[in-house]
């Protein structure tokens, strides 16, 4: 225990110890976060706007005229199984004659003397895949039926807009690791500059007989307390920012910008540690080989 | 006890020891001489496992060069208090801090800590400069600091390196009898030094290296 308050007392005063090589750290780990914060915040909206979009993915399966109502709901409850389907709207013989009422004023039944229209069914698919939406198994999977007539979809549009996505997240996962492995090793440079400069301190330490870890403490936990000052200045960066251009962004695009406060804080903060730790671990690990 | 056993070692660029032996017995003060160069500091080095015989062994107390695990060489070090010529005192650590050091590495409470520093630092003679930094003291206080931060740990085995190397003739003779003081209360000493007119007065076993071997 004590040893652990020495160590962690030894962590603290070495932020003020070498605070001149600090602040290339803090800097180094804020401008990561930076990056990162504002790509989670896009992420989050791209998220956002993608499902508002999905929303409005619609498969309609027409069925042959002789199916009873009684099958369609079967039929129903199958597609419903499908992978990817949230929901079904039904849309009996009934349904169809009033909604072609509704549309051009006129009874079909008035006109033709027969219900032409066949019964139908609106599938829904789920919003909140992590990934792109891939709609070509359920099509082929609908097609197998032989009760089904006709499937309607926005296959083409559908795929642009999910392959865009599914790009833009891999384009945003390859940015974020740049970005943390240029701070790491930036990092990794800065503690070693301090390392070097506190040779006697180390070689001291373990001539005293200090373990591995007792020498590593002190210089993690410095790691530590710059990726946490980099993670609070970073949020208030980021916050401010979006404080002051969301009313420009709504104003130009009728978009409200979404984030969540606690949530981005915590992604800072575990990025920032993570990448704290992982440098000055690096760095004194190789010293200490 | 220590016990060096055919010890032979070489560096990269050239110089070493070869072929050593030496016993020292629980509360022995052996003086190592030679020259610059003779492979004094190399001895000390290989009984503080800073580094490791190529052939033979060193064996301190239960512990064995040849078999010691690299996480087991603190808890030697721990035994082993060393001087250097140097002093290699903290220059961002007051005088306190510094001949605190070791005890918190054993992880001392905090008042015992105290209690322990400012001890020492009354007996070395340096009380009412606990918060000075080595800079604002004296070769001859920075020795006694370095010895008082080897001694606090209570040591088994002290390992001097031409302690007395940067003082004046009146400092390195009472820096002297202070060690034989400690050795006089169970400590093994071994103090590598090249000045004989120093030592040979004293009364103890005096080994001489020359070239990387012990002269007999």
């Amino acid at each position: 225990m004590n040893k652990f308050i020495f160590i962690l007392s030894e962590g603290f005063k070495n932020v003020w110890r070498h605070r001149s090589s600090a602040l290339s750290s803090i800097f180094s780990i804020y401008l990561t976060l930076i990056v990162s914060g504002s790509l989670l915040i896009v992420s989050q909206n791209t998220d956002k706007l993608v499902e508002y979009l999905r929303d409005k993915y619609k498969i309609e399966v027409f069925f042959k005229n002789d199916v009873s109502e009684k099958r369609v709901d079967e039929l129903a409850q199958d597609f419903k199984s499908l992978n990817g389907v949230s929901s079904i709207t039904i849309i009996s013989k009934k349904d169809a004659e009033k909604i072609f009422k509704s549309q051009f004023g006129d009874d079909i039944l008035n006109i033709l003397g027969y219900n032409p229209l066949p019964a139908s069914c609106v599938i829904n698919l789920k919003k909140d895949w992590p990934t792109k939406i891939d709609i070509k198994p359920i099509i082929s999977n609908l097609q197998k039926y032989s009760e089904v007539d006709e499937v309607n979809h926005q296959g083409k549009l559908i795929s642009r807009i999910e392959n865009y996505y599914e790009r833009f997240l891999k384009v945003m996962v390859g940015i974020v690791s740049i970005a943390i492995i240029i701070a790491v090793f930036i990092i990794t440079n800065t503690v070693r500059l301090t390392i070097l400069s506190k040779k006697e301190l180390i070689k001291s330490l373990q001539l005293i007989g200090a373990t591995k870890w007792f020498v590593k403490g002190p210089f993690i936990i410095e790691g530590f307390v710059h990726g946490i000052l980099a993670a609070v200045l970073s949020l208030y960066t980021i916050i401010g920012v979006l404080n002051f251009s969301k009313y420009f962004v709504y104003d130009l695009t009728r978009f409200d910008i979404y984030y969540d406060q606690v949530f981005l804080f915590q992604v800072l903060l575990s990025l920032s540690l993570l990448v704290g730790f992982i440098g000055s671990n690096r760095a004194i690990s190789r010293f200490l080989r | 006890m220590i016990k060096i056993d055919n010890v032979s070692y070489s560096y990269s660029k050239g110089g070493g020891v070869s072929n050593i032996n030496l016993t020292i017995q629980d509360g022995e003060f052996v003086f190592l001489i030679g020259p610059t160069g003779s492979g004094k500091t190399t001895i000390l080095k290989l009984l503080y496992m800073d580094i490791f015989p190529k052939a033979g062994n060193v064996i301190i107390d239960k512990f064995d060069s040849q078999s010691i695990k690299k996480r087991k060489i603190p808890y030697l070090r721990r035994k082993v208090g060393v001087i250097f010529q140097n002093y290699h005192l903290l220059e961002d650590r007051n005088l306190f801090e510094n001949i605190a050091l070791p005890l918190h590495v054993l992880g001392y409470q905090k008042e015992e800590v105290v209690e322990l520093v400012n001890e020492s630092i009354d007996e070395i003679g340096l009380s009412g400069k606990e918060s000075h930094y080595p800079y604002e003291l004296s070769g001859g206080e920075q020795q006694r600091a370095c010895i008082a931060r080897a001694l606090i740990k209570d040591p088994e085995i002290i390992l001097a390196d031409e302690p007395t190397g940067n003082l004046d003739p009146v400092a390195s003779f009472e820096l002297i009898k202070l060690l034989e003081q400690i050795s006089n209360d169970g400590t093994s000493i071994l103090m590598a030094s090249h000045n004989y007119n120093l030592i040979k007065s004293r009364g103890h076993r005096i080994v001489e290296m020359q070239n990387g071997s012990v002269r007999q």
